[in-house]
């Protein structure tokens, strides 16, 4: 017989409810996403208030069209953390009364290893180097040993957060990924800007400097974000590059909200193909933040037994995957 | 005398491809009736040929630099032979031996104490000669008789700061800790004991008070 799980994701900007299945399907994924002013980020309390107004609607529409009955619900997932603490609490608060009112277990994930386990679930990559890359990591990681290894990752800024600065700097609001990817593509003007690897790691901060000087100083947006994205984006592939020479392995997926980014995708196929490697690339719909990665991973975690007492389930702004154990790969 | 040839594609045509890296091929063949490698960095499709080209032309010069400053500090590197910055082409000494990533595992834990030992102690020399290595993950050092050898030195650069010197170190941690977790602590104070032991305890704990900065600035990291 088929389990069924619901998870809530509310790390950042986007509230989410999923339901899905213990054979991997998902059955809904309904979200609502914070919008911020324009020229600037997330402002951490407005999200939380916004998420506030939308949990009853984004909860009851997952378990509508899910089509699953609530007493078949055999236990709520929600993201723990790492994240923004006031919107991490309206998901875990959320989670904990849904929990209370089914009579079910509840399961704590970590945001992270979400979009890892989704992004394997739906394109069936089994053992890959994993690049995670949206404003809230930039991180290339591998299984070894029970945990999630990080090998290499940003030694300051996200990529998220790198492209959403300079787009804000540009007058736009977050997330602005899609808006630099377009502009982007209008221009094949490459302006020199600092490209900084160390070892496995990668560094932004002056990258993102030079980028914004760029723009004050008269270059038009569209040769600058070409040059910001040929850049950062060589970067994190260099990187990868590196974590898969070095750990022979044969799989690469990317996760995360960047992962929608097609030039980034590009260029990480043609590193993937040097080293006879395949490239698994999340579906869009799945790669940014979702309820499904929570669920999914809820999952995965309940199965192996994993819950939290109500009274233990407290958020966790900070919590790096690297330090979860991970049972159901072992 | 014989004009020496320019070792572009042609030279290592016959050679047989043994690593391929993430930034370089090795190629392992001959040269003036030597056996070497070659490391030839090619252009990488995924960047563009401007950014590219200047990467792998810089990295090249920078190697052929510090491999040498590197035997000034005392650590054993490979014989350099030529250098072709057109095509970003270093020809080498082929260093046979085994690369500590291979031998972890395969050797008993008190002797790869001793060899972390070792590489500790390298590393130190390296850094009390001003010298970043950049690329210090267990593929890039080899056991050559009763020494180590440092091959990679493509990220290498002259760096006398605290930082860089604590960055060196964190990848060494994060290489052991991500790809060798059953050695790693083992490995890692016999690590620690052989560096210490060089640059003496005072630098050896600013190293390691500003590796715990550069963890901390980590996402999301609680370093204790």
């Amino acid at each position: 017989m088929k389990d069924f799980v619901l998870g809530v994701e509310s790390t950042a900007h986007t509230f989410s409810a999923s339901v899905v299945s213990s054979d991997g399907e998902i059955l809904s994924n309904s979200k609502s996403v914070y919008k911020s002013p324009e020229g600037s980020g997330i402002h951490p309390f407005e999200a939380s208030q916004s998420h506030l107004a939308s949990a009853a609607r984004v909860l009851a529409d997952a378990l509508h069209n899910s089509g699953i009955p609530q007493d078949e619900i055999r236990a709520v997932a929600y993201a723990m953390g790492p994240g923004l603490g006031p919107c991490l609490r309206v998901g875990a608060v959320a989670a904990r009364t849904l929990a209370l009112s089914l009579g079910v277990p509840l399961v704590p994930v970590n945001h992270a290893i979400g979009h890892i386990e989704l992004g394997c679930l739906l394109t069936g990559a089994k053992d890959p180097i994993v690049l995670l890359v949206s404003g809230g990591h930039t991180m290339i990681i591998s299984f070894s040993g029970g945990k999630w290894r990080i090998l290499g990752e940003s030694l300051d800024l996200t990529l998220g957060q790198l492209l959403d600065q300079f787009g804000r700097h540009h007058g736009f609001a977050s997330p602005c990924g899609a808006a630099i990817e377009d502009a982007a593509l209008k221009s094949v003007n490459y302006l020199k800007l600092p490209y900084s690897v160390k070892g496995n790691d990668v560094s932004f901060s002056g990258l993102l400097t030079a980028s914004k000087a760029l723009l004050d100083g008269g270059e038009t947006f569209y040769d600058v974000a070409y040059s910001i994205q040929e850049t950062a984006f060589a970067m994190v592939t260099e990187v990868t590059e590196r974590a898969l020479a070095f750990t022979s392995k044969k799989e690469v997926i990317i996760v995360g909200g960047v992962a929608a980014n097609r030039r980034l995708g590009a260029m990480m196929t043609a590193m993937a193909k040097r080293h006879s490697s395949k490239l698994y690339m999340t579906p869009l719909e799945y790669s940014g933040d979702c309820g499904a990665q929570i669920a999914w991973t809820g999952w995965l975690a309940i199965e192996r037994g994993i819950e939290i007492p109500i009274e233990d389930s407290k958020v966790r702004q900070s919590w790096r995957l690297d330090t979860v154990e991970i049972p159901w790969r072992s | 005398m014989t004009r020496l040839k320019s070792p572009g594609e042609a030279d290592y045509a016959s050679g047989r491809l043994i690593y391929r890296g993430a930034e370089a091929d090795i190629i392992k063949g001959e040269w003036q009736g030597l056996d070497v490698v070659y490391k030839v960095r090619k252009p990488l499709e995924y960047r563009l040929p401007i950014l590219d080209g200047a990467i792998r032309q810089r990295r090249t010069l920078r190697e052929a630099e510090m491999i040498h400053q590197a035997k000034k500090a005392g650590v054993e590197a490979p014989c350099l032979y030529h250098v072709d910055p057109a095509s970003a082409t270093l020809v080498m000494e082929f260093v046979s031996g085994d690369r500590l990533r291979d031998l972890i595992g395969r050797i008993s834990t008190v002797e790869l104490a001793q060899v972390f030992f070792m590489f500790g102690r390298d590393v130190a020399r390296l850094h009390a000669s001003g010298i970043m290595h950049g690329d210090l993950t267990t593929a890039n050092v080899v056991r050559r008789g009763k020494s180590l050898v440092f091959i990679d030195f493509g990220l290498s650069m002259r760096s006398e700061r605290l930082e860089d010197h604590a960055v060196d170190i964190r990848l060494i941690k994060e290489t052991v800790v991500g790809a060798h977790s059953d050695f790693a602590l083992e490995a890692l104070e016999a690590f620690y004991k052989g560096y210490s032991t060089l640059v003496g305890e005072t630098r050896f704990r600013q190293v390691m008070r500003q590796l715990q900065n550069i963890e901390r600035r980590g996402r999301y990291a609680r370093v204790a």
